[in-house]
């Protein structure tokens, strides 16, 4: 096999992993939960509409939302029930969004994984580029890793972007998260699977499998599992344990040698990333025809009684999930919806797990550290170590300082837009300024600029 | 429960480092020149070191108390000019000179501007000049160190051992310029300026102490390697260019090197983060033009050492060279600059 040893990309920084609390501990499915709020918003793009009605009957798996937008993903139910309202809810990342709140009919069983149905003998061969296609779009399957771009519009064949590779991302750089890890140890045929009818769909010869080098036994597996596949040019890569390694972007950089263009997206150089989990879900979807309604969750960090990974269904409130595992203790700070770099804080604990909701991590004051508890943030000193830590190659400082003083022309000739929203910057600033957050702000501001032009 | 719950954007951990501690690591550094100058220059270097760190943290807090802003001196920072600022004094310097630098640099050159992290010059340089155009004579008087032998003072200056000032390395060098001494009598001299047994300020005399809290700092990343090398690098090959020309007027580079505040402007001075560029190729760019500055002041102009104006020429133009070293994304310029 030639590969690279240690892969990776200019820049990035080496956070605590913090793997430790839930890797573990196998996947364990949790007890259907009295009621769910599906949100209709759980993907980059068009909000769906409803298609049901209060007090409707609802089975598992039917769709209750949808939308006519080319980018968007359907919704569907994960358990059988009655619509009991479909209202406002909190949502991790917009505030608050619409969802159909499903009140869970009495002793419904809750769904198993299903990795047991895959094997080594499994073929593409049976289910054509359109199948698979359709297949995704219907079960509304939306990339797992966090941005939650809907997977069809990634996977379908464009004429205008022909592919060449297809990358799978099982790096999971974000600290504590481990429900990839998990996945990959547990459920490796079902994930070859997905990979397989990913390739076929997107109609690659190549793929490659980036895991980060502090995960050998994931690393292990798959090299022995794609030994199976003879008919495509298949390889795992190693990739140095730093983060964002996970980031598409910085994973191309390391495994195909390729940048992508700044504001572009991968397909413009014949490159689709997808996730892991993306991938199990797809062989899920399409050799089963089961709709994207559950996902693994890392439960993870120092504050919750039974940190583990759990098969929630979408929908689930954290309260729910934090009851499940023995509740909260008393140091918690903070409850982050996704890992520490890159998850959403929320202030509600009745806010829902969507299909991009990896994990929840529950943080100590002292892992939170005083400063940042306390929003203490002093002068920016020109150390530049935010520069060397972006792995984009920006200028972290200065776009957010022209931020804070509301000067978005100058934060986007600093190129504000080509941030991936990683937060290395932050991390490594020694004034605890919010650099990621002003960025952000910024994008937003920009945002509702253009919309109102 | 929920009330102790606090929200923020995300990262939502950081890295274990604050302001506090970077000042406190460059302290740490500087405590190896000290260390020396308390060695060489004795209560002389106590009560420079002692006045220039009390005024400039008095100086600080009074600018604060009149700002009506909160204290800042907990971030250490006017405790690390302060040092820098005694360290490039004359060890005989009276402590009213101390203490009327210390006040300047903060309540002049730091405080108006806003503080750390906004001054436009560093403040412990931009002192040493108003004091030197204040107090000439005071500023160029140069105390032998207490642990000189005989031997040493015999080099130094001949006619008369028991002589308690001396011309430093540079003083010197200035002279053979003008044809009053030989550079052959001052080569010599190397291993008494890198060991800092020899005339000069406080703390630039040891390049060796210099060296070891440099490299602790670069162990500990607060600084970088590439200004001090740049600043090194550029001044060595200035120097060496004249004195392959004409040996006998200009001294050995490494005398450059180790003499004078050359390294002490190289690891302490010029990485100072605030004053000088953020990018990569703004480092090189500030590293040698502080490098050759400092030469061409010290080869050709009227001053035996020229780092504090080299320092603060550079600071004036750190802004400019930040705007032309703009980074590039990573991916490349983007074709349309807004998607």
């Amino acid at each position: 096999m030639e590969t690279r040893a240690k892969a990776t990309f200019p820049g990035g920084v080496h956070p605590p992993e913090g793997k430790q609390y839930s890797q573990d501990r196998p996947i364990e499915v949790v007890p259907t939960p009295k009621q769910v709020t599906v949100l209709l918003s759980q993907h980059l793009g068009a909000p769906c509409k409803a298609l049901v009605n209060k007090k409707d009957a609802v089975k598992a798996g039917q769709k209750i939302g949808s939308s006519d937008a080319f980018v968007s993903a359907a919704i569907h139910s994960p358990v059988d029930g009655t619509v009991k309202d479909i209202v406002l809810a909190p949502h991790p990342v917009l505030g608050r969004t619409m969802g159909v709140v499903i009140d869970t009919a009495p002793q419904s069983e809750p769904k198993k994984p299903c990795a047991d149905k895959f094997d080594l003998k499994f073929s593409p061969e049976q289910w054509p580029t359109e199948k698979i296609c359709q297949a995704i779009k219907e079960a509304g399957i939306v990339g797992m890793g966090g941005a939650g771009f809907p997977a069809r519009v990634k996977i379908e064949p464009n004429p205008a972007m022909p592919k060449e590779v297809l990358i799978v991302n099982g790096c999971e750089c974000e600290p504590f998260l481990t429900c990839d890890y998990r996945m990959m140890l547990e459920w490796t045929w079902q994930i070859l699977a997905g990979i397989r009818l990913a390739a076929k769909a997107s109609d690659v010869e190549k793929v490659r499998i980036g895991i980060e080098d502090n995960k050998p036994e994931a690393i292990e597996i798959f090299s022995q599992a794609i030994q199976s596949c003879t008919d495509l040019d298949i390889q795992v890569v190693p990739v140095k344990t730093k983060y964002p390694q996970g980031g598409e972007r910085q994973l191309i950089q390391a495994i195909w040698n390729k940048t992508v263009p700044t504001n572009n997206i991968p397909p413009t150089i014949g490159v689709v990333v997808i996730n892991v989990a993306t991938a199990a879900a797809i062989a899920e979807a399409v050799v089963l025809g089961q709709p994207l309604t559950h996902r693994v969750v890392s439960v993870t960090g120092r504050a919750i009684a039974k940190p583990g990974n759990y098969y929630c269904p979408v929908g689930m409130s954290v309260q729910e999930v934090i009851n499940h595992c023995g509740g909260l203790n008393e140091s918690a700070a903070k409850v982050v919806m996704g890992g520490p770099m890159m998850g959403f804080a929320i202030a509600d604990l009745s806010t829902p797990l969507t299909k991009t909701s990896g994990g929840l991590t529950f943080l100590t004051r002292a892992e939170v550290t005083e400063a940042k508890f306390k929003h203490q943030q002093t002068a920016c000193i020109r150390c530049g170590r935010c520069l060397s830590a972006c792995p984009e190659n920006l200028n972290p400082t200065r776009i957010a300082h022209a931020v804070k003083h509301n000067n978005l022309d100058l934060a986007q000739q600093y190129f504000m837009s080509g941030c991936i929203e990683c937060g290395a910057c932050s991390y490594v600033c020694p004034a605890h300024i919010e650099l990621t957050g002003y960025i952000k702000t910024g994008k937003l501001l920009v945002a509702r600029t253009k919309k109102k032009a | 429960m929920l009330s102790k719950i606090t929200v923020s954007p995300a990262p939502h951990i950081s890295q274990p480092l604050s302001t506090r501690r970077v000042m406190l690591d460059v302290i740490i550094g500087l405590a190896f020149p000290v260390a020396a100058a308390l060695w060489f220059f004795r209560q002389y270097a106590e009560i420079v070191l002692v006045a220039s760190v009390a005024s400039c943290l008095v100086g600080e807090w009074i600018c604060n108390w009149i700002r009506k802003k909160p204290n800042s001196l907990g971030d250490l920072s006017a405790v690390v000019t302060g040092i820098i600022l005694a360290l490039s004094l004359p060890p005989m310097a009276p402590w009213w000179v101390a203490v009327i630098g210390g006040l300047f640099a903060m309540m002049i050159v730091k405080m108006p501007f806003g503080g750390l992290g906004y001054n436009i010059f560093n403040p412990a340089m931009a002192s040493r000049v108003f004091l030197t155009a204040c107090f000439g004579v005071l500023m160029t008087t140069w105390t032998v160190p207490a642990t000189m032998k005989d031997e040493g003072l015999k080099i130094v200056s001949a006619s008369n051992t028991q002589a308690v000032t001396q011309a430093t390395t540079l003083g010197w060098s200035k002279m053979i310029l003008k044809g009053q001494k030989d550079a052959a009598e001052i080569n010599p001299l190397i291993k008494l300026s890198f060991l800092g047994d020899e005339g000069g300020c406080l703390g630039e005399t040891s390049a060796l102490a210099i060296l070891l809290g440099g490299l602790y700092m670069l162990i500990r990343k607060t600084i970088t390697w590439r200004i001090p090398f740049a600043v090194l690098i550029s001044a060595a090959v200035v120097a060496a260019i004249g004195w392959l020309i004409k040996p006998a007027a200009y001294v050995s580079p490494v005398i450059h090197i180790v003499g004078g505040g050359m390294m002490l402007c190289a690891f302490f001075i010029a990485t100072d983060p605030v004053t000088s560029p953020l990018t990569v190729k703004g480092e090189w760019i500030f590293g040698v033009g502080v490098g050759v500055l400092i030469m061409l002041i010290r080869l050709l102009g009227e001053y035996p050492e020229g780092v504090m104006y080299a320092v603060l020429i550079m600071n004036a133009l750190t802004p400019l060279i930040d705007r032309f070293c703009r980074l590039i994304p990573a991916g490349g310029k983007p074709q349309c600059p807004i998607v």
